[in-house]
């Protein structure tokens, strides 16, 4: 199966092993994969913000890039939902595209509903000593109903137990723009979340989305949590290394 | 002051974070205990939300008709229907009624509505004494407050500030209180409300529901003052929204399914009152007087536009209950009446979307609300819409605008981009020095000030996967 690969804007910054871990993954999944040139953000910050003229430009340019492959893997839930539900839904009205979103729509996956749902891969690559608590994004879960799929992957993973934290389901406070505009708000939010991994005391925390774990890493380390590690689901399924 | 600049200050006093913090799992887990409870009953939420969200729609297809029905049989009752455009014509009508049946003072319960219309204000103003008698409202206006929650007004205060409210107020000393002292506290309470029951001369109240069929107010309450405030005083005003009323009781019977679950976690609540009409000959208690103010207050221009979908909204309290930014700040950060999600919808709504731009931004997307909401009202897509509409009508920071525009311009050049971000990696590498993380960062103070910002090499994805198929 050839499948394109949409990193999205923040791994490509922020956090590439990400990004690679994604790619070992379906490679190792038995995909080929290929990472569409052109690609740099889906355009939900325009979207979030309103800015509606903004984020269908940048829809039509991902369309563009992104149909001509079988199929589109995201390792992130909130870029995979803009994505799959909300470019149908922006260009809905417009004769030339709407068929076009629709297509690419169905046709994007979240990495973590692909490989549970559509390979239902029996194995992953990984190996890990030690015990993980699993965060569930709020996109992800809401809006694309991934909840089971990380889990059963996770199980998986040799050496892994999942201690999970109440209140996994709580939002972290990430939430694009409000973290910054809303700073101390957002600060508020995700203190609660470093509670509840502290209680759950295990020795990682997982997500699939690289904006929520930079703002539960942040907040961790500012409050002199050290060690917990903060790891993108697909860095704990893919193993070591970059 | 602005809604950032209030939330800046709720988020960093204590005494509401410690009263904020034992609220949320008791509303969080009560509701989850309640919406298990329907499996009981062989009911399934989301088959009972289905159905109570048609309900409300089909009232409000037709709102004007079902509006008719409910002025004519609650006419044919005994009762007086009167409209009003706003929360000023809602004093006027109270005042003109209360001086009309010779009312000093006024026991209230349960109207938000009287909220919005500055109630209590206005009958001060014209010398008559208003007194709330649920035991929330009771303690906000003591504090010379306003209610910080729709169902729960006083969640914001600790039972130290009660007890400092209560002793001065009821002139006696001080104690040291705990939870355990708190039917010791109502007790007290009620002794004082009981006074004002048997002197007040006017009840007002909202309404949960108006039965169109029957022309009858419903009433769902806990604490039974609500019984006190329609049957004692010889005149009962019902002040409430246009958009509350539904056409049958076997709809109310469903709405109920929902309603006190969603909000307390009751399958029911203690007290149900469905008022109709007057005191009837050979009855001995119940007003002689009932008089319904029916309140616009910028609802009807919901219908037909974006927001129609807001008027479902039954005034559970829910998507407060589940919300992380109103547990971060309670419900007076937000300015106006409603808080939470569907306060963040309301009050621009209702106030003017120039009024409260932040609210509809102040949110994390996180749809908490939208999935308990019991009439699925789609609270974030709202907020989304509001967000649209504030960019359509120009309403965004000049800066703002421009820095999306030129951001999307350069996402929409991949070679540029390519080159932007790699310096940007660089930058971010630098800043973040030995440890990985920047602990100041001047183009997102908002970030660092709380957090730090981990930062992930100096090299972007795009740049290393080139490399490494190059190599
Ligand atoms: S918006 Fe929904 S959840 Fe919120 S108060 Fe109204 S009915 Fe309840």
């Amino acid at each position: 199966m050839r499948v394109a690969l949409y990193v999205t804007c923040l791994v490509d910054l922020m956090r590439p092993s990400v990004g690679f871990a994604a790619l070992r993954l379906l490679e190792a999944a038995g995909c080929e994969v290929l990472v569409p040139e052109g690609q740099t953000c889906c355009g939900q910050p325009a979207w979030s913000a309103g800015e509606r003229a903004l984020a269908a430009e940048l829809a039509k340019k991902a369309i563009g890039e992104l149909e001509g492959y079988d199929t589109v893997v995201i390792p992130s839930g909130s870029c995979a939902d803009q994505i799959r539900n909300i470019y149908p839904q922006l260009l809905a009205d417009d004769a030339a595209w709407s068929a076009r979103a629709r297509a690419l729509a169905e046709r994007a996956y979240e990495l973590t509903a692909f490989l549970a749902d559509v390979l239902q891969v029996s194995a992953v690559p990984a190996a890990f000593d030690g015990s993980v608590t699993y965060h569930d994004s709020c996109k992800g879960l809401r809006s694309l109903g991934i909840k089971r799929q990380p889990r059963a992957l996770l199980a998986k993973v040799p050496g892994l137990t999942l201690k999970e934290m109440s209140e996994c389901e709580e939002c972290c406070g990430f939430g694009g723009a409000f973290s910054v505009k809303f700073g101390d708000v957002s600060t508020k939010i995700v203190d609660r979340k470093c509670e509840s991994i502290a209680a759950a005391g295990a020795d990682a925390v997982v997500g699939g989305d690289l904006g929520c774990l930079m703002n539960i890493e942040g907040r961790l380390r500012r409050r002199g949590d050290e060690t917990t590690r903060v790891l993108h689901i697909a860095e704990v399924l893919a193993g070591g290394g970059t | 002051m602005h809604f950032q600049a209030r939330a800046g200050e709720k988020v960093r006093n204590p005494v509401l974070q410690r009263a904020l913090q034992k609220a949320k799992p008791l509303f969080v887990g009560k509701r989850a205990k309640g919406i298990a409870a329907l499996a009981d009953d062989a009911l399934d939420f989301e088959t009972l939300r289905t159905t109570c969200e048609g309900i409300r729609n089909r009232t409000l297809a037709d709102l004007d008709v079902w509006l008719d029905i409910f002025e004519e049989r609650a006419t044919a009752s005994g009762a007086e229907v009167l409209w009003a455009r706003d929360g000023e014509e809602v004093g006027r009508l109270v005042v003109d009624i209360a001086r009309r049946h010779g009312v000093s003072k006024a026991a209230k319960s349960k109207s938000m509505l009287s909220e919005e219309a500055h109630l209590n204000e206005a009958l001060a103003a014209a010398g008559i004494r208003p007194v709330e008698t649920d035991l929330g409202e009771y303690i906000v206006q003591l504090a010379g407050e306003t209610p910080s929650h729709i169902i729960a007004p006083a969640v914001h205060k600790t039972i130290e500030e009660v007890e400092a409210l209560f002793a001065k107020e009821h002139g006696r000393p001080i104690e040291t209180r705990t939870s355990a002292d708190i039917p010791d506290m109502t007790r007290e309470a009620r002794q004082v409300l009981r006074q004002h029951f048997l002197t007040a001369e006017m009840g007002i109240t909202g309404a949960n529901f108006l039965i169109a069929e029957t022309g009858t107010a419903a009433l769902v309450t806990n604490e039974g003052n609500g019984r006190m405030v329609t049957t004692l005083p010889k005149v009962h005003v019902v002040v409430t929204g246009i958009e509350k009323v539904i056409p049958t009781l076997e709809d109310f019977a469903t709405l109920m399914r929902l309603l006190p679950r969603s909000a307390t976690g009751q399958s029911i609540s203690n007290y149900v009152s469905l008022l109709t009409g007057t005191q009837r000959e050979g009855e001995h208690d119940g007003p002689q007087k009932t008089v319904f103010i029916l309140v616009d207050n910028g609802r009807a221009n919901l219908l037909g536009s974006a927001y129609q979908d807001m008027l479902r909204c039954i005034r559970c309290g829910a998507c407060m209950n589940h919300c992380p930014v109103y547990f971060s700040l309670g419900g007076h950060a937000y300015g106006w009446v409603y808080p939470g999600p569907m306060g963040s919808v309301l009050t621009p709504l209702y106030t003017g979307i120039e009024n409260a731009l932040d609210l509809p931004h102040a949110t994390t997307g996180c749809n908490q609300c939208g999935s308990v909401c019991p009439v699925r009202i789609p609270l974030p897509r709202l907020m989304h819409q509001l967000r649209t509409d504030q960019v359509e009508r120009g309403l965004r920071p000049l800066s703002e605008r421009l820095a999306f525009k030129a951001w999307a311009w350069l996402a929409g050049r991949p070679a540029l981009y390519r080159w932007l971000t790699r310096r940007a990696a660089r930058y971010l590498s630098w800043l973040a020095g030995e440890d990985g993380r920047i602990h100041i960062f001047g183009l997102a103070p908002g970030w660092t000030a709380g957090r730090d910002l981990p930062v992930a090499g100096n090299r972007t994805f795009h740049e290393l996967y080139k490399a490494r198929k190059r190599a």
